[in-house]
């Protein structure tokens, strides 16, 4: 199951980070665009470039058949999909193996079973990784008064029946349990027809942990260290970092491990992630999710192994093995990552296409830059509006953050509004330096104090 | 008076984030048509204007390196060459609306649907382009003469490729 030839299904900086490695191993690379991007960087970087649609993403980089037509018309035997757009659609890995395309990812039932949040839950059980401490359904204020004794307080109540935030109570202690039991039972009736509730333990502290890995799809998975994405504006990372200095190294080793172990018994092939929830009061971790897909901060992993994330994942989907041993897999430094959107932070994170009339970054040791944009390119208004990341390594998380700032302050941008200067205020806050910051931080600590970064 | 390049930059730009579906705009000497829709021809309440609503599709960026089992590169070559000889003044292109595989007939047995000479209306069904075994019938969107084929039966069309060319009203 040799690879030649590889079909870049993507755009923007991902198709371009795939392109280079794709080259640089010696493959002939094809990438489908859209008629926006026929001129962009990627298009240009690659063997060869068609244009499969118009911009719009549904006619171009989501249309399924119009991706594999143009992988088997150009006669690619691999297809990279990158993230976002196809990249955990089942449908497109199975397609791929019925017209013989080797698809650098997961199997389908692998990219099927985790994308389900129950089944991979039951994933992750099976392989013994905890998750989220919580109940099966109770039926009296009773019970849930002993419920919530053994998970532990504050817990919060939700509806069987439930989703969008009905049905859901929050109880800080035994005095307001059967009062929140009686309101969500009642709304969860009233909103759902059914009143069963289940009980989950509430983290109020939480930080977002993630462990990179790759598997060989025979059982036997690498990982490549954790890292740190706590930083997030609904639900979206805005930095990520490398590794999570945030953890006793005890508990740690223990979430690396854990997640290895649910991809073993997955027998995951690839590269991907394993998302936690970090619970800092109780220091304890549950298992959240698997993306199966190679994520954005990937590099922040690279910078601090020294390992080509994107070479190991078209390893591993052509068959060739983990190449590699844990223990040659070595962290160290800490790497930082800011996501560079073109957004406009004052105005509530409103796109902000346009034409780039500087793009300069800066060149200093220790600075990465993945970008697909040129100095006089456009923005276009159709996709996703990160155009870049700025990455930072150092010996010491203190030392990635000045490089980080130093760098911001050295890239110039202009022609479009960019979340830089915004992500630089974030990495020089006193809570991110000390690292005290939850998943919440951003929201409830720095957007909500308007006056200090209007 | 004309429109500068970043002033039509600009109008795409907005015309993407509305929720419009057209947009038809003369200004000076300007005739400007923007449409969501990928199989739109021109402006609907006018008649198919003169050359500026059709711009033929620039040759698609880079037939490079590889040749490629299929040799699909060699239709915009062909493309480009005959670009050079033949004039086209006045004619209009029917380009692909998506990526795919050109096919003149409707099965390989059958005659072609039109031949260079042939006369069309809007609704004349002039070629198929295939996406993964499912045909889709492109129509002339014009009434005219067909001058020019353009593409090759059997290979592949990017989207906006010219696959002919068809001289309107005569």
């Amino acid at each position: 199951m040799s690879i030649s030839r590889v079909f870049v299904a993507n755009r923007g900086e991902i198709a371009l980070r795939v392109l280079r490695t794709a080259k640089a191993m010696g493959l002939e690379t094809v990438i489908g665009v859209s008629a926006a991007d026929r001129d962009g960087l990627p298009a240009q970087m690659a063997d060869r470039a068609v244009v499969l649609g118009p911009a719009q993403a549904t006619q171009s980089y989501l249309d399924v058949d119009l991706v594999l037509h143009a992988a088997k018309l150009t006669g690619c035997d691999a297809l990279h999909p990158g993230y976002g757009f196809l990249s955990e659609k089942p449908e497109l890995a199975r397609r791929c193996d019925e017209e013989g395309i080797t698809f650098i990812g997961p199997r389908p039932e692998t990219i099927e079973a985790m994308g389900d949040k129950l089944s991979a839950i039951a994933v992750a059980r099976a392989a013994k990784v905890s998750t989220v401490p919580g109940t099966d359904m109770i039926d009296s204020a009773a019970r849930a008064a002993e419920a919530a004794e053994e998970l532990g307080y504050p817990v919060v109540m939700k509806a069987s029946a439930g989703g969008g935030g009905k049905g859901m109570f929050l109880a800080r202690s035994a005095d307001g349990l059967a009062s929140a039991f009686a309101r969500a039972s009642r709304e969860a009736e009233a909103a759902f027809g059914d009143g069963r509730l289940y009980m989950e333990r509430f983290v109020e502290q939480a930080r977002h942990v993630e462990v990179q890995i790759i598997g060989d799809g025979e059982g036997n998975v690498l990982h490549f260290g954790d890292r740190d994405c706590s930083v997030q504006r609904r639900y979206q990372k805005l930095i990520e970092e490398a590794p999570v200095t945030a953890m006793p190294p005890a508990l740690q080793q223990r979430l690396r491990d854990s997640a290895a172990r649910l991809c073993a018994h997955a027998k995951y092939r690839g590269a991907g992630t394993v998302e936690f929830l970090y619970d800092v009061a109780r220091e304890d971790f549950y298992f959240i999710e698997v993306n199966s897909r190679i994520q954005v901060e990937h590099p922040v992993t690279e910078e601090i192994t020294g390992h080509d994330l994107i070479r190991h994942q078209i390893l591993a989907a052509s068959g060739a093995g983990l190449q590699i041993a844990q223990d040659q897999i070595t962290l160290s430094g800490h790497a930082l990552e800011v996501r560079i959107n073109a957004e406009d932070p004052d105005r509530g994170f409103a796109p902000a296409p346009g034409r780039l009339t500087a793009w300069s970054p800066p060149e200093h040791d220790g600075v990465r830059l993945d970008s697909h944009m040129r100095n006089g390119d456009l923005v276009p208004p159709f996709y996703d509006s990160m155009v870049g990341k700025l990455i930072t390594r150092g010996k010491t998380r203190d030392d990635a953050i000045e490089s980080m700032l130093r760098a911001i302050r050295d890239f110039r941008v202009e022609g479009v509004t960019t979340t830089l200067p915004f992500a630089a205020r974030i990495i020089d806050h006193p809570d991110f330096r000390n690292n005290t910051i939850t998943t919440r931080w951003l929201e409830d600590h720095v957007l909500t104090a308007a006056p200090e970064h209007a | 008076m004309t429109m500068k390049l970043s002033d039509i930059e600009s109008l795409v730009q907005l015309f993407g984030e509305s929720d419009w579906g057209e947009m038809h705009l003369r200004y000076g000497d300007d005739d400007l048509f923007l449409s969501k829709d990928p199989a739109a021809t021109g402006p609907a309440t006018a008649a198919m204007p003169p050359a500026s609503a059709t711009v033929a599709p620039a040759a698609p960026s880079q037939p490079a390196t590889p040749p490629g089992p299929t040799g699909g590169a060699a239709t915009p070559v062909a493309a480009a060459a005959a670009t050079a000889e033949v004039d086209r003044s006045g004619w209009v292109a029917v380009t692909a609306p998506n990526l795919g595989t050109f096919y003149r007939a409707p099965s390989p047995k059958a005659p072609p649907y039109v031949e260079v000479g042939d006369t069309v209306s809007e609704d004349t069904e002039i070629c198929l382009v295939e996406v993964m075994k499912l045909f889709t019938t492109i129509q002339a969107g014009l009434s005219g003469t067909v001058r020019e084929i353009v593409a090759t039966d059997g290979k592949m069309v990017e989207f906006g490729e010219a696959l002919m060319w068809i001289e309107p009203g005569a």
